[in-house]
């Protein structure tokens, strides 16, 4: 930001030694350039966010500010105004506006999947990264949007083209209505960045942890096109890429979680981001805050949904109430957490919308001054143009508006809108305070009380004729004030006109013509008797009215207020199903301490704060481990378009707010491995989580834990069951997905050679260029150096025996086969292969490749000395893998010992974390479920789920987690209600929004 | 007298690999099983029960320690001490013959072109050589009510016995009820979503083509030789004479409501089937004598907020309600898990003998078959079943014997020789 300032103080100081005339345009007719010194007298000065003149003197020439303050002599020669009652503002600047640039997009139509950029021209490989796209050469003025963000305020504004992943550059640009050369104030004032793909039609990326991997991947490729890979390849994007990042980066992130994400990828690549955000950054605001990243905070709250339908209101979830009613005050705790932040318009229909949401904003606590700032000072200090925009002191630029009173007001109206020291006029105001009662002479006509009053610039008038007031019209135009009203008077019923001008030096007195209703025009005159007094209105938005319910954790129903903490439990005469050689022990007792499983044994005797859970006749098992889940995932589970798509990870985009977490903690989960899908012979990296339900998406995850990667075979990624359009992706038979894994393993030895060889050559010259940073292939690296394990979506027997031939031909081995439900066929030689299996209890019949699954694999596969699991791929089931677990007993007649470890030790060993959790033993973690009845049993139902000693899951308190979101609706459904009545009247009926229940393939349908 | 003890493995090992059992002959032996725990399917437990049964027909049950036996009078005694008698499970709203393997187009057989198919009836498509059925009901599911799906009325349903040679065999009592998908009646939001207004007008538009078709379905039945024959009217005829039900799959609380007052308006007799929502729309059914068949026990709560164990609790809930209900478990293969639905609802507020007649007696009665099937009593067909252990818990359940109007089937199926096929090969016996 530093030579960015520099750079600024010479455009500066060019602007200011050359004259204005002085442009390359040619001229026709004779030069008009006045070159005036323009006054404002008398108006309250806002100079700065914070500074406030009273009866100031703000003086402009040449679109800059010369002086402003008080006791300033205005010199002669000075166009003067006077601005008496009114308030002047320095411009507010939006830095994220799509102002000038089209956002139209062409229809596209398209069949069938697109792989590579449609893009002509020596651009990068991706459609959705276009970092050569140059806001300024595509900004056109707009001037109809250029009125409308004049009226709400805004004379500079940060554009551009909101499309794509790496979008380019904005300018910074003017909101005056002058030729676009002029209006420009800065190209290139920030690069810009976001998740959404946007326009382009190219497959990749499918996903959001697609998009990330994207931005990680074009980082990495701009560093070594920079190092000496122009050589190898010309690329304008990548080119494009380097030279702009020297500019500040806008990042769009859409909700928490993005700006989130975008904080940890700016921390990947030393970058510091501006982040726009969604407007629910106080559901999460400690992570926020810790990012550091300064915001640009919209003020997109949502309107209250039409519920007067008792049936509709049943479609709000109390996410979205709690959202409605707390989000305006956003800004506020946004503000509160000391976080640099600027407001945009971004997110409003219209900039209509803008003005009325601010005063919300601070309605719900933002003060004042903070909100000035956030339009002004801080956007200015973003943009490093501190010193010529965002406050109205000598030397910088003349962008002011004019309003009528004290902007935050509700009626508050900005009259006029000067930019660049030109002026805009917005509302006609009378030339002066007309308000007071007047005599009233029209000619022939007795005297009459005329009255005008309420606000001086848009006042009301009454005309008293006889003893009854009359309601008269007013309008200003220029100089003139007409009046209109009804007559009653015998003689003259009709409509009267009275026009008249306003003399400013005789504010008292008016005189002009009246037109009677007969057609006759006659003289009239008023003479102010009285001047107007005002009465002080009672402030109507008194914080009474402002109330929010507290912010949970997630902000929805069974969110907590408080986080669940360790506790020290001892569970006391229990049936305890350890999962180690002790197997099941009776009348036992656990003790669990700091989040350890700490003693076992009978009759324990403990001392300190212990909380003792009378166990008996009841059974404690551990948590459940879900080896193939879908769940907590934000965006797509899948990154279909490419065959492998290695570098992509779910990590990335942990969804903490998924309610199928809670819910499966009532059914004894307390890890889950959350997979990519299995559309692609080489999916993506996958994440194990540990339920703990209201943490943030970094403290989901499993601490040190070594990383998997899923893969998959089959129909699925043959594609076989995606209609007739997908059948151009290689591969599309069982001998092509052979040939990607055999072709994606060389290249990743060849690779690895090619770093090897570099790193030598680099030793003799220090000059070298290194060959280029793939992600994807240092994926398949670790797993040939066994630092990374597979997890593979498998049916047929000879898929599964070609990948474990694949993989010892490499010299690694394939960790564990998912679904596997032809593994008995091949027990003997997954055994001999040393893979590990996790299979459904009885799933088939529900595509060709599972005609042979039968729901004896489980019993045989454990039989065979394989280590085996049962998982769910799916939401529901995950509820009561217990269940699951028990039809090992029926198929095949596994002992009860024996099947549970199917959903609790033997996950745990698969996933190498048998050393921490999957079984009751002293050391390892606390994570253990309390049972009514024995865990296999289908009538055992959950009594508490602890997560690393913390108890995230209690029936009884599910009960008052139930009752308190049922009330917390009811009030704020009420609440909504009031809304509409008071004048939402064209509030929307609530849709309802099908939860997310994710598959294997939840890109194209529900097989698995 | 002869005493004959049922040998599973006897049966199983005659059969060659790959191949579905063979349908089995009328009973021709008189056949008594004594001494197990009989569930009657009406809530009553018989201890040490003596069941027997000829001709396909119960002629006995009853308590084997008060009413006198004479072995003499049997052919076949079996002894059953420590195992569990229960009337065949009847699986409601199931697409079994109708679907093979679910994402090959050629073996799916529910789903007709258009939205109104009232016409097409899913026995003459009910493929007995289906390899599934044979998976289904050696878990204790002996009959099944096989539906057409898709559109607004997908079409005629039948019941029929998982053992036939073919489907008029297999036909215990066809076309019984039309079924009618209630239109969506909220806005959906989703990626693939059509607009809200587009979703609006089709709701609109749905529910006009459906009232319009029964106003015009009844004046049709109201003539007996119409000059012209419409095939769809025709199919509706036994809407408005009572021979048939219309079961109206509808699932939130204003489809529910809109469904019960289409029934009334048009004077036909409803089953519910799905509602998720039933609880809320509780004392409306049961005024109008409306059964529910709920769909899957084990599914997740309609809505985030919901309680989240809605679905285990909504069969105690209704029945707290005085709604009759019974459980189904839509689909083919998954049918198998029809009793552990059961089990669910057991655990959450059902005892063990409701969830039990959820799936016997109240299905029976739903598609009217209920004086000859759905409990153990005399006079009712012999379609039974015998498990070593409580049915409606997976680790125990294992269904021995199995009898269908007094034949008994065999259990064999393709996952038990593929199963003993890999046994046989890695020496696991």
């Amino acid at each position: 930001m530093r030579h960015l300032l520099t750079f600024f103080f010479t455009v500066l100081i060019t602007v200011k030694t050359a004259l204005p005339q002085q442009t390359t345009f040619p001229f026709n007719g004779i030069r008009d350039d006045r070159n005036l010194t323009y006054a404002f007298k008398n108006a309250r000065l806002f100079q700065d966010y914070q500074t406030v003149i009273d009866s100031a003197v703000l003086l402009i020439k040449e679109g800059k500010v010369i002086a402003a303050g008080k006791n300033i002599i205005i010199p002669d020669g000075t166009v003067v105004f006077d601005l008496k009652g009114m308030y002047i503002y320095p411009s507010f600047i939006d830095l994220f506006s799509g102002y000038g640039l089209s956002s139209e997009r062409k229809p596209v139509d398209k069949r069938g999947p697109q792989f590579e950029s449609t893009l002509k021209g020596a651009y990068g490989w991706n459609q959705a990264v276009h970092p050569e796209t140059d806001a300024a050469r595509l900004f056109d003025i707009d001037e109809k949007k250029a009125m409308q963000l004049q009226q709400a305020g805004f004379g500079l504004v940060l554009t551009h083209q909101q499309d794509g992943i790496a979008r380019g550059t904005g300018a910074l640009v003017s909101t005056a209505l002058v030729r676009d050369n002029k209006a420009i104030v800065k190209d290139s004032a920030a690069a810009f960045l976001s998740y959404d793909k946007g326009s382009s039609t190219q497959e990749y990326p499918g996903s959001l942890m697609g998009a990330h991997a994207l931005l990680r991947q074009t980082y990495l490729d701009a560093q070594w096109y920079a190092a000496g890979g122009k050589e190898k390849e010309f690329n304008l994007s990548l080119d494009a890429w380097n030279r702009i990042s020297k500019f500040p980066v806008v990042f769009d992130a859409r909700d928490k979680y993005e700006a989130l994400m975008a904080s940890r990828l700016a921390n990947e690549y030393n970058q510091r981001y501006l982040i726009k955000t969604g407007g629910d950054e106080y559901q999460r605001l400690d992570e926020i805050a810790k990012t550091k990243m300064p915001l640009i905070v919209p003020l997109n709250f949502p309107e209250a949904y039409d519920v007067t339908d008792p049936y509709d209101a049943l479609n709000v979830s109390l996410r979205e109430l709690k959202h409605w009613e707390t989000a305006p005050a956003n800004p506020f705790f946004i503000a509160q957490a000391n976080i640099p932040f600027a407001l945009t318009t971004h997110g409003l229909k219209d900039p209509k919308e803008f003005l009325p949401a601010l005063r919300k904003a601070v309605k719900y606590g933002l003060s004042k001054a903070d909100a000035l700032k956030a339009l002004t000072e801080t956007p200015a200090s973003f943009m490093g143009i501190e010193n010529i925009a965002g406050a109205l002191k000598p030397g910088m630029r003349a962008d002011f508006f004019i309003a009528t009173d004290d902007i935050f007001k509700d009626d508050a109206i900005i009259t006029e809108h000067w930019t660049q020291g030109e002026r805009n006029i917005h509302q006609t105001v009378p030339p002066a305070d007309l308000r007071g009662t007047w005599s009233l002479k029209i000619q022939s006509f007795p005297d009459q009380k005329l009255t005008i009053k309420d606000k001086w610039h848009a006042p009301k008038a009454t005309v008293r004729e006889d003893t009854t007031d009359i309601n008269a019209t007013v309008s200003f135009k220029n100089e003139f004030i007409n009046l209109r009203y009804e007559s009653k008077a015998k003689k003259q019923i009709g409509t009267i006109l009275l026009t008249a001008t306003v003399t400013p030096a005789t504010p008292d007195k008016l005189s002009g013509s009246a037109l009677l209703p007969g057609g006759s025009t006659v003289i009239w005159s008023a003479l102010r008797t009285e001047t107007y007094r005002d009465t002080i209105k009672k402030d109507t938005t008194a914080k009474d009215s402002i109330y929010f319910g507290k912010i949970l954790y997630p902000n929805s129903a069974y969110g907590f207020e408080n986080l669940p903490a360790q506790e020290d439990v001892l569970f006391r005469n229990a049936t305890v199903w350890t999962c180690e050689k002790e197997g099941i022990l009776e009348n036992t007792d656990v003790l669990i301490s700091k989040g350890k499983i700490t003693r076992i044994g009978k009759n324990l005797s403990v001392t300190g704060i212990v909380k003792i859970i009378d166990a008996t006749g009841k059974h404690l098992s551990p948590g459940i481990i879900d080896e193939h889940s879908h769940i907590a995932v934000i965006g797509n589970v899948n990154e279909c378009t490419h065959a492998s798509s290695a570098e992509v990870r779910i990590g990335d985009v942990l969804n903490p707010e998924d309610m199928n977490i809670y819910r499966q903690l009532a059914g004894g989960v307390t890890s889950s491995h959350l997979l990519h899908g299995s559309c692609n012979p080489i999916g993506g990296q996958t994440q194990l989580i540990k339920l703990r339900w209201g943490k943030g998406q970094d403290e989901l995850k499993f601490e040190n834990w070594p990383g998997y990667i899923k893969f998959a075979l089959g129909e699925n990624v043959k594609q076989s069951n995606w209609g007739d359009l997908n059948t151009i992706r290689y591969p599309q038979t069982r001998m092509g997905v052979e040939q990607i894994y055999v072709q994606a393993f060389t290249r990743a030895l060849e690779y690895e050679r090619d770093w090897k060889k570099f790193n030598d050559l680099k030793k003799k010259n220090p000059k070298a260029a290194p060959p280029r940073k793939d992600l994807e292939l240092e994926t398949l690296l670790e797993i040939i150096r066994s630092k990374r394990f597979i997890t593979c979506h498998s049916y047929v027997q000879s898929e599964i025996n070609m990948l474990m031939k694949v993989a010892e031909s490499f010299n690694f081995r394939v960790n564990t086969f998912t679904h596997i439900l032809e593994g008995y066929k091949v027990a003997d030689k997954m055994k001999k292969h040393g893979a590990a299996a996790s299979s459904f209890a009885d799933w088939w019949a529900y595509k060709y490749e599972v005609m042979e699954a039968i729901p004896h694999n489980g019993s045989i596969l454990n039989k065979m000395g394989i280590v085996t699991a049962f998982n769910s791929d799916d939401a529901e089931m995950a509820r009561r893998l217990n269940q699951e677990a028990a039809k090992g007993i029926k198929y095949g007649g596994m002992s009860r010992e024996d099947a549970l470890k199917l959903v609790t030790l033997n996950p745990a060993i698969m996933l190498r974390i048998s050393d921490r959790t999957g079984s009751i033993k002293v050391g390892k973690d606390a994570d253990v479920v309390l049972w009514d009845k024995e865990p296999l049993s289908v009538y055992a139902r959950v009594l508490q789920t602890y997560v690393d000693g913390a108890c995230y899951y209690d029936m009884q308190r599910d009960e008052q987690l139930r009752k308190d979101a049922e009330k917390e609706r009811q009030r704020l459904i009420s609440k909504m209600l009031n809304e509409k009545e008071k004048g939402g009247s064209n509030a929307r009926k609530p849709p309802v929004t099908p939860e997310e229940h994710k598959h294997c393939m939840d890109d194209e349908d529900e097989h698995f | 007298m002869k005493h004959f003890f049922f040998i599973a493995a006897v049966l199983f090992s005659i059969h060659s690999f790959s191949q579905n059992p063979v349908p089995a002959n009328e009973q021709t032996k008189k056949i008594l099983l004594l001494n197990g725990t009989a569930h009657l399917g009406n809530g009553t437990i018989i201890e040490n029960a003596a069941i027997g049964f000829e001709k396909g027909n119960l002629t006995l049950v009853g308590d084997a320690r008060v009413i006198r036996i004479n072995p003499a009078a049997w052919d076949t005694i079996i002894k059953l001490e420590g195992k569990h008698i229960y009337p065949g499970l009847i699986a409601l709203n199931t697409v079994i013959g109708l679907s093979e393997i679910e994402a090959v187009r050629a073996t799916r057989d529910y789903s007709e072109v258009g939205s109104i198919n009232p016409s097409s009836r899913s026995i003459i498509a009910y493929n007995t050589d289906s390899k599934i059925t044979y998976t289904v009901r050696s878990n204790g599911i002996l009959m099944a009510q096989v539906v057409p799906q898709g559109g607004l009325i997908s079409g005629t349903s039948s019941v029929v016995e998982l053992d036939a040679w073919n489907w008029e065999d297999a036909a215990y009592k066809t076309d019984i009820g039309i079924h009618l998908h209630w239109p969506q009646m909220e806005v959906r939001r989703s990626r693939r979503a059509p607009p809200d207004e587009d979703q609006q007008k089709r709701s609109e538009k749905d529910l006009q083509i459906l009232n319009k078709l029964f106003e015009e379905a009844r004046a049709y039945s109201a003539e007996k030789n119409p000059e012209n024959t419409n095939r769809h009217l025709e199919s509706m005829r036994g809407l408005f004479d009572g021979s048939k039900k219309l079961f109206i799959h509808a699932h939130s609380i204003r489809q529910i409501q809109a469904a019960v007052a289409f029934a009334k308006k048009h004077g036909v007799q409803m089953v519910l089937v799905g509602g998720n929502d039933a609880w809320m729309a509780a004392s409306l059914l049961r005024e109008n004598n409306i059964p529910v068949v709920l769909n899957r026990v084990h599914s997740l709560p309609p809505r985030p907020d919901a309680d989240i164990q809605l679905p285990y609790k909504l069969p105690a809930m209704l029945r707290d309600s005085g709604v009759t209900f019974c459980l189904s478990n839509e689909g083919f293969w998954q049918v198998r898990n029809l009793p552990y639905q059961a089990g669910t609802a057991a655990a959450w507020g059902l005892n063990r003998e409701e969830a039990l007649q959820a799936v016997t007696l109240t299905p029976s009665k739903i598609l009217g078959i209920e004086k000859t099937v759905g409990t153990l009593e005399e006079g009712k067909d012999a379609t039974l079943i015998v498990s070593d252990g409580d049915l409606l818990e997976m680790m125990h359940s294992k269904i021995s014997l199995a009898f269908i109007r007094g034949k008994q089937i065999d259990l064999d199926n393709v996952h038990e020789q593929l199963y003993r096929k890999y046994v046989k090969k890695y020496g696991l016996d």
